[in-house]
């Protein structure tokens, strides 16, 4: 019951958000600050995971490879498409709920119980499509960048673990990365970074919306976000793989 | 002028306004005062349709506001100004973007004039040097005074005033009574007071309302608070009434 009333107002809250924007110019500058709020200001946490997990890939790769007969350079095409399929888009999205996720939730849930967001309605202001609409659009924007990034840091960081243990040289590595590259598998995963950037935002969004009470409840509010967006990544992660890959 | 007509307002078994009827003056400060727990605050909030009413109505001159569409309800409220008991201030914003938020979203000032605005509303709480800084780098009566001249920028006909004194020290307190009662004169506007502090209803209660359990318990001003057969007020005001036999 509750799990449905949750959808329902969730969804209320989407309706709210959706809403016409009093101001487009207002909008476009919160958006701009949330852009480098939320997308700029996660780069370097992506570089950071990216560049070891390339590296792990490569050495756990290697490892498994040692005495085998397979060519090395697919090591290279392995940590390709791992970051390509899974880590850069999924992954990553993950981590970001953790970060951003908690992020929105207590920033607008401070908000509401210091009645910023009463003052906001007083006003005449639609306060859910104020507060929610400008990070929303900007996760979306931003997120297949930081997929991108991720991308690229995650295959240096293979070449570098590569190179530098001895496990593969450079060459044999971007021979791996040439090899039966399908563009696809790029597009598939950025249209489902859009969704984990809608997901994670709105979701917390969501939660630092309708807390009531006090500070503690912030921090539910908050863990409630991360939970919830992560889960709701991985099932929307199920399904879309299922509705383009097949 | 505001009416409110038979207001009930309840929470779960919690019946919090007891069929609540009464008039607000315009050019007046009328206070609603009672304790703690006493359905002060949700009568205001319910006035300015923050929270719906269960049953009753509020009107707003010939306008009811719990009729009202959202579309008309977002439109009445460019026309209020509200200070909240904690200033309700965005953090994310300098005083001055604070104060040119109001008109940022609904006017078609230019920037200049938008400046120009912020500022009179500045000097009209005799806040000066404070444009630049955040909410969290000002004392508690300059979040006030600011939250004030957020309140009328637009220029709003109807002012609330949730606790405005509430963690000022007493100077301080009295120059945002008086502040509130100068504006309401100044630009006649039908202001409503939530306070329990008896030295803002000595101060500037041209009109005062006690709510006691959810319902209207007794009316009156100032000058006959004290004389009230009210037993309830009479215990609320007590303490009021010692530091008067003090000073005398």
């Amino acid at each position: 019951m509750t799990f449905f009333s949750e959808i329902g107002n969730y969804s209320v809250f989407l309706a709210k958000v959706f809403n016409k924007p009093e101001r487009k110019r207002i909008l476009f500058k919160e958006f701009k600050e949330e852009l480098i709020k939320l997308g700029i200001n996660s780069i370097p946490i992506v570089i950071i995971i990216s560049l070891f997990i390339g590296a792990v890939i490569t050495i756990q790769t290697a490892y498994n490879m040692k005495a085998r007969l397979v060519p090395l350079y697919l090591i290279g095409y392995l940590v390709r498409e791992s970051m390509i399929l899974e880590f850069s888009s999924t992954i990553v999205s993950l981590i970001l709920a953790g970060k951003i996720g908690s992020n929105i939730a207590s920033e607008i849930g401070s908000m509401r119980i210091s009645e910023q967001i009463d003052a906001l309605e007083i006003m005449g202001v639609n306060s859910a499509s104020y507060l929610a609409l400008p990070k929303i659009i900007a996760a979306m924007v931003f997120n297949p960048i930081l997929y991108v990034f991720s991308v690229f840091i995650g295959v240096l960081g293979g070449i570098m673990a590569g190179s530098l243990g001895g496990l593969i040289s450079v060459t044999s590595f971007i021979e791996g990365l040439q090899f039966h590259v399908h563009l696809y598998y790029i597009a598939y995963s950025m249209i489902k970074t859009v969704f984990f950037g809608f997901i994670i935002t709105s979701i917390a969004a969501f939660y630092g919306y309708n807390v009531s009470g006090g500070a503690l409840n912030v921090g539910k509010a908050s863990t409630k976000a991360v939970v919830n967006s992560s889960v709701a990544i991985l099932i929307m992660n199920l399904i879309l793989t299922q509705l383009i890959l097949n | 002028m505001i009416n409110v007509v038979g207001a009930n307002k309840s929470f779960g078994s919690n019946h919090v306004l007891k069929n609540v009827s009464l008039d607000f003056e315009k050019g007046k400060t009328n206070l609603i005062i009672g304790k703690s727990g006493s359905g002060k605050t949700v009568l205001l909030k319910s006035i300015v349709a923050l929270y719906p009413l269960d049953s009753g109505s509020v009107f707003y001159g010939d306008t009811d506001i719990t009729k009202l569409d959202s579309k008309k309800l977002k439109n009445l409220r460019k026309d209020i100004g509200m200070l909240f008991q904690g200033g309700a201030l965005f953090d994310s914003k300098t005083v001055l973007e604070n104060i040119m938020f109001p008109m940022d979203m609904f006017s078609q000032m230019s920037n200049k004039e938008k400046l120009k605005r912020a500022q009179f509303c500045l000097d009209r709480v005799n806040l000066v040097g404070a444009n630049n800084l955040y909410p969290s780098e000002i004392s508690g009566g300059m979040n006030k005074r600011v939250a004030i001249a957020r309140a009328i920028a637009l220029n709003p006909s109807f002012l609330f005033c949730d606790e405005p004194n509430s963690g000022l020290d007493p100077t301080t307190a009295l120059l945002i009574d008086n502040l509130i009662s100068e504006i309401t004169k100044e630009y006649q506007i039908t202001t409503i007071i939530n306070t329990h502090d008896m030295n803002s209803v000595i101060n500037i209660g041209d009109n005062v309302t006690f709510i006691d359990g959810g319902e209207v318990a007794w009316r009156g001003d100032k000058y006959n608070i004290f004389d009230s057969k009210n037993q309830h007020l009479q215990d609320f005001i007590s303490p009021a009434m010692l530091i008067r036999s003090i000073n005398r």
